[in-house]
């Protein structure tokens, strides 16, 4: 809310500058920003409209003769609302609008000797539509700087947290004001008489009021404010609409309390307080009709819904020109029903807001018989009935708050002398006894104090955070922990980008498109209440969001991307972290350099392998070794570029080329290749165990150490040997089975894979034979070699070696 | 002509010959023409016989020291023609050392992942460790445990996505808090770095950012614990001096609960753009564990006290690297990654 520093002086006799209070306010707890209230303008001056003709040839203006009591003036408006008879403020020649000096204009063949000003240009409302009418109660020939405050005034534009209803008024901030300064708040008592001449009917049929006062005034008259409630809603940051409404509104934010006035002559029979009628409808002040429910708390006449309890008021019962008779309602209502409306029909206004976040409830007819003796004197008529139905009284909590307490939260001691002053500032009221400070809760600060921890940052806050001097903890031993999960995650992330490729950061929620684009079932897991329909699904791979950056990052022409991504995928009943990796295109933008015998060639381009050898050079990082790699059945993936990859037997990923078919769909770079592996299981059930198999870390975990191997002692024999083979049959085959043959063949080294016209392949190695007790002799590795071509024969039936 | 001549012009003769080679061949084929077994000099000394044993040995003499002469002459010239003909190799082999490199370059940090580490880091140095929970959580850890109720106005501070599920994505990383004090009893010393979501998007909030949330509980913590640990934290992050201040707010699981400023680091306080003005940045939230969060998770709040304290990571990072738009920071275009190489 804003509220103006003029007003709050009103209650508190406080001189202190208004930026000192704000400072203040923001240091106890109350977000406050200050603001001048406009800025002083030389030459504005208060005018009548003493004469208004349409301008013979132009359309849409107007000619207006203005009055300062002893020059008159002519002036040009485009403005329509001008009314014979209203106050407004002329800027005359000289003065500066918004940047630019007014001059005499002419319009056609008439001047203009000046412009008429609306809010907008005086720079106290961001849009206006038409000019400022003051009114007719406002002297004119003054200088408008002084009948506005124009630079002189200041607004305190505060936040509150929820908890501090209490705040939400100009009572509540200066009673918060005065506790910070210890400066006594000035309660100004209401004079009315109420005749008891007409009995209000008020019947409540819902536990969801806890307190409803009506009362009746007949033969007022609705008509425009004075200017002075006028500027103080202009102020506040309110558009004032009619004396009536404008009394409500000013003692809503006066003294917090929400008010409402129907008119009488609109209500048949008597006023009831209910639940909503199922699809029962209403029209509200703002021209909507909304449906209701009967979880909604409505102010009814015998036929129909009048208003939405603490909500807003119905059409139905407006207050307009003819309004002769009113009632005047004050209320509080439930405050969890009507946050419940309030939020389901996606209305927020002023009362609901104040309702939601507690209202003084002991306040209630001092506030209401204020707004009374406003109406009085506004809008003439009698107060002919009153009604107040206390249905839950307050009761005050007794909180006793300890010296021991402060200590122990605050790690000050603060004697109860001073914590009494302290509560005692904030106006609750205490005794001091043995134990401490015994404090009776007032009913503003019931939503809020309600144990001794609450009364404990009263008296912190109002003595200052910074006060307390900071200290480092004694941190008990046994709290030390080693944080692997955390250590395994930052070491994935430094081998894949000290290996070049760059990290990303998506949404982990995408569309449903990517999944139909992809021929994937659409995860089960979707947000109901998303923003975009492109941010529904909550993901359960990398894959989507990945191939997402690359067409991003292709409408920009970036077509060679080497990235990765470290984050959540969702299940039914648990989530994984996954590394994902995504490469396309080249990964050297490289060039050729040819001088004699020198040769640079040094593009590179990704393919298969190379991805692969990240993988698995980050395997081993990892200290996991025994990979396998089996034709993977993902159905966006390359059906012969792409496999499932297992360690010790448990799949734990899938490296792939993206399918050209899917490539040219999503219109990515036909060479993009792209690897997933489960790096940890996070369960979403608190008894189970993160530990789970299938996941890299488990198997980081549970691996065995390594231990030394003692160094050879004799030398080692080198053999190649070149194997014709089916094309079919996969190397990685083929070099286990040799090194499994025989203990004495210590390496394998492939060298050489070509394929020949038969359907065969020709497979050339190194292999390394070592005996851990001697040197081999030739004749020994003739025999070797001869019985392992003999083993692998009986494997592979079409095996022969090349001679 | 008397050897002794003969023996002297041979060695002249060698001599100039020596002087005029330019190649290590031509050098070799004079070697063998001058010092041979079938040489100028062997020749000569083959007539040797025909000398009384004296002459013999005084002219044996000179022979030797010629011989020695020539074929020092001889080295000499071949080390310099060796050095010559190295030269001429490491000329041809000569490249251009400002050529480009060739190999992989070093990937780009992302600004988020890198602070949430590196704040991690700082705190897990200060003897906490890192604890963390699912990003779908159950409304009970999220709000209920933490004292959040339902249709309370403190579950607007957090706009929500709900799931399909009836589950919910988390709003913030506190559900760790009340995941670790249901599973561990006092003392605790725990971050929880995370992602979180809420329902909001222009260019200071993303409905999807970072987090990391903080919690101590043992016997004898105080708010001024709570003030020693930030304001370690603070300093190591902004710099020794950064002005800090504690400004008391409203979270439902902690009280007293405070905001923390610290001094504007783009204009050192005076007011600016980014600070509004007002000099300081909100960076964090803490405050000291409400007795009805130690309340849901059965810890004693007559015998323990904690704290807890939560950050945004985006915002420091954005505060770091001067960007502007959250939204950049997860659009991925590589024009925008590609700045932050280098970084932690």
């Amino acid at each position: 809310m804003i509220a103006p520093y003029s007003w709050i002086k009103e209650f508190l006799d406080i001189d202190i500058p208004a930026e000192k209070v704000a400072e203040k306010l923001n240091e106890t707890g109350i977000e406050t920003v200050v603001h001048k209230f406009g800025e002083y303008i030389p030459n504005i001056e208060t005018v009548k409209i003493i004469d208004v003709k349409k301008h013979p040839e132009k359309d849409k203006l107007y000619i207006c003769t203005v009055s300062d009591g002893e020059s008159e003036y002519q002036v040009i408006t485009g403005a329509d609302n001008i009314k014979k008879g209203y106050v407004v403020i002329l800027a005359k020649v000289g003065a500066v609008i918004k940047g630019r000096e007014i001059k005499p204009v002419k319009f056609g063949s008439y001047e203009s000797q000046g412009m008429l000003l609306s809010l907008e240009e005086l720079g106290l409302e961001e849009n206006s539509e038409g000019i400022f009418l003051l009114g007719t109660d406002v002297p004119v020939g003054k200088d408008a700087n002084d009948i506005l405050s124009l630079g002189k005034d200041y607004l305190f534009e505060i936040e509150i947290t929820p908890n501090r209803g209490d705040a939400l008024s100009i009572r509540g901030l200066s009673r918060e004001i005065g506790a910070i300064f210890g400066i006594e708040r000035k309660e100004p008592l209401p004079l009315i008489s109420i005749f008891e001449e007409e009995n209000i009917g008020i019947e409540i049929l819902t536990d969801k009021v806890w307190r409803y006062r009506g009362v009746v005034v007949k033969g007022i008259e609705v008509k425009e404010s004075p200017f002075d409630i006028k500027l103080k809603l202009i102020k506040s940051g309110q558009k004032p609409i009619n004396n009536i409404v404008d009394i409500t509104n000013y003692i809503l934010l006066q003294e917090g309390q929400p008010l409402h006035a129907f008119d009488l002559d609109k209500i048949k029979g008597k006023v009831i307080i209910r639940h909503s009628n199922d699809g029962e409808k209403i029209t509200t002040l703002d021209g909507e009709e909304v449906e209701l429910k009967p979880t909604d708390i409505v102010i009814s006449d015998e036929e129909k819904a009048i208003a939405i309890a603490g909500v807003i008021g119905g059409e139905n019962t407006k207050i307009d020109e003819n309004t002769k008779n009113i009632l005047l309602e004050a209320a509080v209502f439930d405050n969890v029903s009507v946050r419940k409306t309030a939020k389901r029909l996606a209305i927020s206004t002023e009362s609901s807001y104040r309702f939601e976040r507690g209202v003084d409830i002991e306040n209630l007819a001092n506030a209401q018989d204020k707004a009374l003796e406003l109406i009085i004197k506004v809008a003439g008529g009698k107060i002919v009935g009153e009604k107040d139905i206390y249905i839950k009284p307050y009761q005050p909590k007794i909180i006793t708050l300890k010296e021991k307490t402060i200590d122990r939260i605050l790690g000050i001691p603060i004697l109860k002398e001073e914590a009494r002053d302290i509560l005692n500032r904030l106006e609750i009221k205490t005794e001091i006894s043995d134990d401490g400070v015994v404090s009776t809760i007032p009913a503003f600060r019931a939503f809020d104090l309600e144990r001794e921890v609450d009364l404990v940052e009263e008296v912190g806050r109002i003595k200052g955070f910074d006060n307390l001097t900071p200290e480092f903890p004694e941190i008990s031993l046994q709290s030390f922990k080693r944080s692997e999960e955390f250590s395994f995650e930052v070491r994935a992330r430094d081998f894949f980008k000290d290996n070049g490729l760059t990290e990303v950061v998506n949404y982990t929620f995408v569309g449903e498109g990517i999944y139909d684009l992809l021929d994937l079932p659409v995860p089960e897991i979707k947000i109901e209440n998303y923003l975009l329909k492109t941010q529904s699904v909550m993901r359960d791979n990398l894959a989507v969001s990945l191939i997402g950056t690359l067409q991003e990052n292709v409408k920009f022409q970036q077509k060679d991307l080497s990235i990765f991504e470290i984050s959540s995928v969702f299940f039914k009943d648990f989530e994984e972290i996954r590394v994902g990796i995504l490469v396309s295109g080249k990964y050297i933008q490289g060039y050729n350099y040819k001088k004699g015998d020198l040769l640079f060639s040094t593009t590179e381009e990704w393919n298969f392998l190379k991805l692969k050898g990240i993988v698995e050079s980050y395997f081993k990082s990892v200290g996991l070794y025994n990979t396998d790699y089996i034709s993977s059945k993902l159905k966006y993936l390359h059906p012969y570029q792409s496999a499932d990859i297992f360690i010790n037997g448990i799949k734990v990923g899938y490296i792939g080329k993206i399918h050209p078919k899917k490539a040219e769909i999503l219109e990515i770079p036909k060479n993009t290749f792209i690897a997933e592996l489960k790096l940890r299981y996070v369960p979403r059930n608190i008894d189970e165990d993160n530990l789970k198999e299938g996941y890299l870390f488990t198997l980081f975990k549970e691996k065995d150490n390594i231990t030394f191997s003692e160094l050879p002692k004799y030398p080692a024999v080198k053999r190649d040997l070149a194997f014709i083979i089916d094309e079919n049959l996969e190397v990685d085959k083929l070099i286990s089975a040799v090194k499994e043959s025989n203990e004495l063949i210590e390496d394998v080294k492939l060298f050489d894979v070509y394929f020949m016209e038969d359907g065969k392949k020709s497979v050339a190695m190194s292999v390394v034979f070592r005996h851990k007790e001697r040197s081999l002799s030739d004749k020994e590795i003739n025999e070797v070699v001869e019985g392992l071509v003999e083993k692998l024969k009986e494997r592979f039936t079409e095996l022969t070696l090349r001679m | 002509m008397d050897l002794k001549q003969e023996l002297s012009s041979l060695k002249n003769e060698a001599e100039n010959l020596i002087k005029k080679v330019s190649d290590l061949n031509s050098l070799n084929q004079i070697r063998v023409e001058y010092l041979g077994k079938k040489g100028k000099l062997k020749n000569i000394l083959k007539t040797l016989g025909k000398l009384s044993p004296e002459e013999r040995k005084e002219i044996g003499q000179i022979a030797n020291k010629i011989k020695d002469e020539i074929e020092n002459l001889i080295k000499e010239k071949e080390t310099i023609l060796k050095e010559k003909a190295l030269e001429e190799t490491l000329v041809k082999e000569k490249i251009d050392i400002t050529l480009p490199p060739h190999w992989i370059e070093v990937g780009s940090s992302h600004p988020v992942i890198s602070t949430l580490i590196e704040i991690t880091e700082t705190f897990l140095e200060m003897g906490f460790y890192v604890a963390e929970g699912p990003e779908i959580e159950d409304e009970k850890y999220n709000f209920d445990m933490l004292n959040i109720p339902k249709d309370h106005p403190a579950r607007d501070m957090q706009d929500t996505f709900f799931l399909n599920n009836g589950k919910v994505l988390r709003t913030h990383t506190s559900p760790v808090q009340i995941r670790t004090m249901l599973k561990q009893k006092p003392p605790i010393a725990i971050v929880a770095p995370g992602r979180v979501y809420r329902k909001d998007a222009d260019p200071t909030h993303s409905p999807m950012f970072h987090q990391i949330e903080g919690l101590m509980v043992d016997k004898h913590l105080t708010f001024r614990d709570l003030k020693g640990i930030l304001k370690i934290f603070l300093e190591t992050v902004f710099g020794r001096n950064i002005p800090i201040r504690f400004r008391p707010s409203y979270f439902p699981f902690t009280e007293p609960s405070a905001e923390v400023d610290i001094g504007c680091t783009v204009c050192g306080g005076k007011g600016c753009r980014v600070c509004k003005g007002t000099g300081w940045l909100e960076i964090l939230g803490c405050g000291m564990v409400d007795p009805n969060v130690f309340k849901a998770v059965d810890i004693d709040p007559e015998i323990y006290t904690g704290f807890a304290f939560g950050l945004g990571i985006e915002r420091i990072a954005m505060l770091k690297y001067r960007i502007t738009d959250i939204r950049l920071l997860f659009t991925n275009n590589m024009k925008f990654n590609h700045q932050f190489k280098g970084i932690r």
